[in-house]
């Protein structure tokens, strides 16, 4: 635990965003990607976080609607929208969190430990003690996919395991 | 040849799976587990050519996965499939015995290379 706020970090959000989004989720017809796209603060109903601790100590959020949550399940588990479940939502973003946070958390201070997945509704999310150290902004079918890496806060509460 | 997907997530197994096919390993027979303790079972009741695990999984990790394996003198073929592909856990997988690491996200193309030489 640590209350040393640390944001001097170098990391690519916007690179490993379009790595893990042209790996996973964009097919051979998928022009409309928009990576780096501009913050225009969409509403977001979903948030799905793992927690780094260690050298470094944070969390990794993809924040997104629930229609964006289905379309990325839907894409991902290869099914329909109205198909997926909300265990395929929750199973398919903790999973686009998880791999987002391994690729971020290589390029942080090592060592430290990357929590298993957390979904939950934004309203009742909250990471006190924690600053932003970046963001990122997806585009994707339409929809807004917020990245953001915050720095701080008591993050040994997520089950943390060496990822 | 038998190979074993051990991943806590449905959705990463599905990928893996459907990646497999993609790179043309499509005549494989596939086994599944959720995590390390029930890929360990599997391991011994299955006894597959291959396994793929992620290391970040709830019970038992990929790392102890592969530690209980060879200390109960298994030597499957081993490799992991994960998010994250430091130094440190390239020295730690290798030193436990797992053949590479394959991070996340990955394409038919690395599956392609990386895995032509053991499932031909």
């Amino acid at each position: 635990m640590t209350n040393d706020v640390s944001t001097a970090v170098e990391v690519d959000l916007d690179m490993i965003a379009e790595q893990v989004w042209s790996a996973f989720l964009n097919g051979d017809n998928e022009e409309e990607t928009i990576f780096a796209a501009p913050d225009t603060g969409a509403h977001t109903d979903l948030a799905a976080s793992v927690a780094m601790v260690g050298a470094y100590e944070g969390h990794l959020v993809v924040s997104c609607s629930h229609k964006a949550s289905r379309d990325v399940a839907s894409v991902l588990f290869a099914m329909e929208p109205d198909e997926v479940t909300a265990d395929d939502v929750g199973d398919a973003l903790g999973e686009l969190a998880n791999v987002l946070g391994g690729n971020v958390k290589s390029v942080l201070p090592s060592p430290s430990q990357l929590s298993l997945p957390r979904v939950s509704a934004t309203a009742h999310e909250r990471w006190p003690g924690t600053v932003e150290v970046c963001r990122t902004v997806v585009r994707w079918r339409d929809e807004a996919y917020v990245v953001s890496l915050l720095s701080g806060g008591q993050s040994g509460s997520n089950n943390a395991q060496e990822a | 040849m038998k190979i074993l997907v051990a991943d806590d997530s449905r959705v990463m197994r599905q990928i893996v799976v459907r990646t497999l096919r993609q790179a043309g390993f499509e005549d494989h027979e596939i086994v599944e587990a959720p995590d390390g303790a029930e890929a360990k079972s599997k391991v011994e009741s299955e006894n597959p050519d291959l396994v793929l695990s992620d290391w970040n999984m709830p019970n038992m990790s990929g790392i102890e996965l592969l530690h209980a394996l060879r200390a109960g003198g298994n030597t499957v073929p081993f490799a992991f499939v994960t998010s994250e592909c430091s130094d440190e856990m390239i020295a730690k997988a290798e030193a436990g015995g797992a053949l590479f690491l394959i991070s996340k996200p990955f394409t038919a193309d690395t599956f392609r290379d990386k895995l032509s030489d053991i499932l031909g």
